[in-house]
């Protein structure tokens, strides 16, 4: 040791002595803990691009680009986007682990049969939304609300101060133009520009929060280290015209947060006019079951809400925010990602302490292995009851005097059933933030499939049993691939008996591709 | 015989003002020994703040943090507590403190041996220490109440 680091390490020394039998009068405050406080300079909803924050904070600028970061994958999930129904292409379109076969069958007729996919780094909310083709990019108008961009930039709150109510009902594909990466998920989305304090730009959870008589403007840090969250990782809908504002977003949570409470909400506060759904909310029509369907989306929040860890107070952030020391200063991690990729996994032993990583790991593939395959059994169930109303629907034999209302019950089943599993399927955890909240929905909805199967075949006097016998897999064949370019090819839609139930789209080339017109 | 006053024996006067001398060194030793077993210094190095915010919470917040984290016997107790001070130092200097901070081994026997020191009698007819190789096994709030939501215990530094 060179004598300038001796004696430098001597004066550190002595005045760490000092310090310390100086400190030794002042003991720690119990006080309710403080955060600390920043005067950026910068305006409050009106410089929200991430680039404006990466100056002051580099530290937590550098933990957020690593968001960018695509390849990992833990058993289930991971930031790999592949397509979740494809269980057949390697890495990076299929993943046979982890997906599920049957979703373009059960989406048929809506825009996620044309894409889905596994979700991935906040960095890459813009890119991925521009680039899906759940939203159409062969026309001028994207048929989709500009609703959709609620959750992917915080432009929402410029965007909300210029039109109000009458941003939703716009296009999605006019606001395409006016976006770049810089404007996705970041910064502004939870942070108060001018003081960095936790705050929510969310209209649709603000508007749950106010109902339930909270001000959005003063909950507790323990409370927001959830919240934040739940401005975007819930289930939601758009509003139908006639229920408050058209296609403004709304979280179906007035009568809790189980499945049963969400189904509740659909009950009404919709426009379906079908024999015994009138007045229902329905996201679309099944074509193949003549079904009015519900969708679920990432119902994270509701399902961590009640689970052993969110009843117990531990927060989204706690898990996938850990604090961690970058450059000597004690942070919050701001890669939102799968705690699994920690070979360490220490955002968990900042709790679990007496517990090895590979036990931790172990615990939640126990769950996650038990969730996943119940899921494709009450996904197998799901389409055998949507092929069970199609033939009974089409049926020609003679058929009991209450056909009608059985047809009535086993729609209200399949859509029920098939409402319970994607409540799962859509959820990111696998079960593992609600273990028994996702194996006993999954459970509902096999039993809620199979009394769909049963009314149908009751309605046709068991005639239609044995076109029902047998592996679903070989009666309805999982679709690998659906597009909104192959459904432009009638040739295509010979290639699966449920394409029969689609029209063939006009031809026409691409239109848009990401944030640009190309045609 | 000659008539010396005691007041004039150089002798014991070098004696007594080294007793005085020892008695004030000794006196200051166990002074300094005992601030730095006390919370207020050992959370005078910020890190330390979860863990003594969750000492003050608690049922033991009388107690000095290392009538738990040292031997209770002087001779163990003065290598020890120089050993734990220079890592803990180097740590906070030239080191790189990874997050979380875990007891290690020589740490978790010594709390578990003050706990049965303290604890002895409450524990006399059982055979508390078969099952688990740590009290804290069981009663697990007393580590620094780590099942708590984080917002309890941490917040970022400045």
């Amino acid at each position: 040791m060179n004598s300038r680091v001796f004696y430098t390490l001597i004066r550190l020394a002595v005045v760490c002595a000092a310090l310390g039998l100086a400190a030794g009068c002042d003991d720690v405050s119990t006080a309710e803990l403080k955060t600390p406080v920043y005067k950026t300079g910068l305006k409050d909803s009106d410089d929200n691009k991430t680039s404006a924050f990466r100056k002051d904070f580099p530290l937590q600028a550098a933990s957020y680009d690593r968001n960018n970061e695509s390849t990992f994958m833990s058993k289930y999930k991971g930031s790999v986007n592949f397509m979740k129904n494809d269980d057949v292409d390697p890495l990076p379109e299929g993943y046979k682990q982890g997906a599920q076969p049957y979703l373009k069958n059960l989406w048929l007729g809506y825009p996620f049969m044309y894409e889905y996919r596994e979700a991935r780094g906040h960095t890459y909310a813009i890119h991925d939304i521009l680039e899906i083709d759940r939203i159409n990019r062969y026309g001028e108008k994207g048929g989709m609300p500009a609703t959709c961009w609620n959750c992917k930039t915080p432009k929402m709150v410029q965007w909300i101060k210029q039109y109000g109510d009458d941003f939703w009902a716009k296009d999605f594909n006019q606001f395409r133009t006016e976006v770049t990466d810089d404007d996705s998920i970041g910064c502004a989305t939870c942070h108060n520009a001018e003081t960095m304090q936790l705050q929510l730009y969310s209209e649709p959870l603000k508007g749950y929060l106010k109902s339930v008589g909270k001000d959005p403007a003063k909950l507790p840090r323990s409370e927001m280290r959830s919240l934040v969250c739940a401005q975007c990782h819930v289930e939601y809908y758009f509003n139908d015209p006639g229920h408050g504002p058209t296609k403004r977003p709304v979280f179906p949570w007035k009568n809790g947060f189980t499945p049963e409470a969400i189904y509740s909400v659909y009950e009404d506060n919709g426009n379906v006019d079908m024999p015994g759904f009138k007045g229902k909310f329905a996201d679309w029509v099944h074509p193949v079951s003549q079904t009015p369907m519900l969708k679920m989306q990432h119902p994270d929040y509701e399902t961590w809400i009640d689970g052993p860890h969110g009843a117990a107070g531990v927060a989204c952030a706690d898990c996938h925010m850990p604090y961690q020391r970058e450059e000597g200063k004690k942070m919050s991690s701001h890669w939102w990602t799968s705690p699994l990729r920690d070979p360490e996994l220490r955002a968990c032993r900042q709790c679990h302490a007496d517990k090895t990583a590979a036990y931790l790991r172990g615990r939640i593939e126990y769950t996650q292995d038990k969730t996943y395959k119940q899921l494709l059994v009450a996904q197998e169930y799901s389409v055998r009851a949507h092929e069970a109303v199609r033939l009974a629907l089409e049926y020609t034999g003679e058929k009991p005097a209450d056909y009608d209302q059985l047809i009535i019950r086993a729609k209200e089943a399949v859509r029920k059933g098939q409402m319970f599993w994607d409540f799962v399927s859509a959820e990111n955890s696998v079960g593992f933030h609600n273990p028994a909240k996702a194996l006993d929905t999954l459970t509902s909805s096999i039993t809620l499939s199979q009394d769909a199967i049963n009314a149908a075949l009751k309605a046709t006097n068991y005639g239609i049993a044995p076109k029902l016998e047998g592996d679903i897999k070989q009666i309805v064949p999982p679709i690998l691939k659906m597009s909104r370019k192959l459904q432009q090819d009638p040739e295509y839609l010979k290639t699966h008996p449920w394409f029969a139930y689609l029209k063939p789209l006009p031809k026409a080339g691409q239109m848009w591709e990401g944030n640009k017109k190309i045609q | 015989m000659s008539e010396v006053s005691p007041r004039k024996c150089p002798w014991l006067k070098i004696l007594l003002g080294g007793v005085a001398l020892g008695v004030l060194v000794l006196a200051g030793l166990a002074w300094g020994m005992r601030v730095t077993d006390a919370r207020p210094f050992c959370s005078s190095c910020h890190i330390m703040e979860q863990a003594a915010r969750t000492h003050k919470l608690s049922p033991h917040a009388k107690l000095a943090c290392n009538e738990c984290h040292a031997p209770a016997a002087l001779l163990s107790k003065l290598p020890f507590k120089a050993k734990e001070g220079a890592r803990d130092f180097y740590m906070n200097t030239l080191g790189d403190v990874d997050l979380p901070i875990v007891a290690g081994m020589a740490t978790k026997d010594v709390v578990n041996a003050n706990c049965k020191a303290c604890h002895f009698a409450t524990n006399e007819n059982v055979a508390s220490m078969d099952a688990k190789p740590y009290c804290v096994d069981c009663h697990r709030s007393a580590q620094h109440m780590r099942m708590k939501p984080i917002s309890t215990r941490m917040v970022a530094d400045e």
